[in-house]
């Protein structure tokens, strides 16, 4: 029987999950985790916890590994020929290769969000409940609902509630990415993945996207990929630096860029790499 | 990797500027310490003069500093080692300034303590004088080099210092009763190594800097 990854009955095990060093539980669990396209090896041995309601950075330079781990979070890299990985992901407990784990159900459980915001050519209103329709979600009132919180959620309520019925293609570039943001917590996942999410935005249009994101974790444990390290120290609570497929350093955002462990680190963050 | 330089030479050259200009200012007034120190026991007031003058320099040097600091902040988003050296580079230069105006406070003194007659009591200056160039120059030593072993030692040597200029003013009181056509000078000569004591206290402030930008421990307020 497909398994949920995070029952609301399973929450209680959190205190016996191994408490990070915050006391955070780890709610996100990578361990030996190695990744192959075909014969090349893009992922090393990866270990790490991601603590839940917490923002994680994932940065390094291009080609490092950072996005395909991202991608492996919701099992998103699935969808490509000859992949193959070892080690596992634990989320809140369950392995996400566990066979019985629907692969479905656990993208409703972690939602996703691109570098290029990429809305359906449907309606405002249409693009937020796709999820719930495609679910076989057909309740108006469930859906109208789902509408205001999801766009609340997404700080695009007081802009978008007059046109709802509007194509979403009409919104501007930050907007649409913030109705992206919708779409993707109206399921109410549990964790919310960030592919760069700012990287085609304007200056304002990325300030209220990483205001944004300072609300959203205190519902969702939240991890993005970001090249920007100035949105890296002023969105995350941890930071995770990777280098050639390998997890050079994880710790706190503040350790990582003040005074970092590793000398990789230092010398990608100031600039002294390559 | 190349840890050595910066990919961005923009970048790097305005780190580069930005420390040579409080090298500049260090040795600027460090040459005010000792210029004041040759107007002392010199009694000569051209001595006094240079310092004073000197100063305008090292005040705009500091605004430099200040100004080249913050279009880094600005431009590059300095992080890790770099942004700690681009602020204690900030810091250090407040603390030469204020050395240098220490050094203006002492010149100003001196010119008017060698209109009187000279008193046994200025040589026993000389060791407060001796003990504050030392300090000085070695927390001057210690940011240029990154000394961490030297940083360390300024903490207890100002101590001593401050120890030195208690037993100074204690000892000139003491003779003032004796010697009322000297009050001036002793009071002048007080001053002259408060001054110096302070001096003391801006270079423990500028090896406490050194400390935090190459280990990132703050020492500030510790035993």
């Amino acid at each position: 029987m497909p398994q949920v990854l995070s029952d609301p009955a399973t929450k209680s095990s959190y205190t016996t999950v191994k408490p990070t060093l915050d006391g955070r539980p780890d709610f996100i669990s990578i361990n030996d985790f190695s990744f192959f396209y075909g014969a090349k090896q893009a992922l090393f041995d990866i270990s790490m916890q991601i603590p839940e309601r917490q923002v994680t950075a994932f940065i390094g330079p291009s080609g490092c590994g950072k996005s395909t781990l991202l991608r492996n979070l919701n099992r998103m890299n699935d969808l490509i020929d000859g992949i193959r990985h070892t080690g596992d992901i634990v989320i809140n407990g369950h392995s996400i290769y566990d066979p019985h784990i629907e692969v479905i159900s656990l993208r409703k459980r972690v939602g996703m969000v691109f570098q290029k915001s990429n809305p359906f050519p449907k309606s405002i209103y249409e693009n937020v409940v796709y999820p719930l329709r495609i679910a076989g979600q057909n309740n108006k009132s469930i859906l109208d609902e789902t509408v205001e919180r999801s766009l609340k959620g997404a700080a695009l309520w007081e802009e978008a509630k007059d046109r709802l019925h509007e194509s979403a293609l009409s919104l501007s570039g930050g907007q649409m990415q913030r109705l992206c943001i919708a779409r993707a917590i109206a399921n109410r996942p549990e964790i919310l993945l960030m592919d760069e999410p700012c990287s085609a935005l304007d200056p304002i249009a990325t300030v209220k996207v990483e205001e944004l994101i300072q609300e959203l974790k205190s519902e969702f444990t939240i991890v993005i990929v970001t090249h920007n390290m100035q949105q890296a120290t002023r969105c995350s609570d941890k930071t995770a630096f990777f280098y050639l497929g390998k997890l050079i350093e994880f710790d706190d955002t503040q350790k990582i860029f003040s005074n970092p462990s590793a000398k990789q680190t230092e010398d990608y963050i100031t600039g002294r790499f390559g | 990797m190349d840890s050595a330089r910066h990919i961005l030479t923009s970048f790097e050259a305005a780190l580069d500027n930005l420390r040579k200009d409080v090298l500049m200012m260090s040795s600027l007034a460090s040459r005010s310490l000792e210029n004041a120190r040759k107007g002392l026991f010199e009694r000569d007031e051209d001595w006094c003069n240079t310092v004073i003058a000197d100063d305008e320099e090292i005040d705009a040097l500091e605004i430099q500093v200040d100004n080249e600091g913050m279009e880094i902040m600005l431009r590059f988003h300095p992080f890790a080692s770099d942004l700690r050296n681009v602020i204690a580079a900030m810091k250090t230069s407040v603390n030469l300034e204020r050395a240098a105006d220490q050094c203006v406070g002492i010149a100003r003194r001196v010119r008017k303590l060698i209109v009187h007659p000279q008193i046994p009591a200025c040589s026993q200056i000389e060791p407060i004088f001796q003990l504050s160039t030392a300090v000085f120059n070695d927390a001057i030593k210690a940011y240029a080099n990154g000394d961490l072993e030297l940083a360390r030692t300024l903490k207890s040597r100002d101590k001593e210092l401050d120890e030195l200029n208690r037993n100074f003013a204690e000892t000139l009181t003491e003779l003032m009763p004796q010697n009322p056509d000297h009050i001036r000078s002793f009071l002048e000569l007080i001053f002259i190594a408060r001054c110096l004591e302070r001096i003391g206290d801006q270079a423990k402030n500028i090896a406490e800097d050194t400390i935090y930008a190459v280990s990132v421990k703050d020492i500030r307020h510790s035993n």
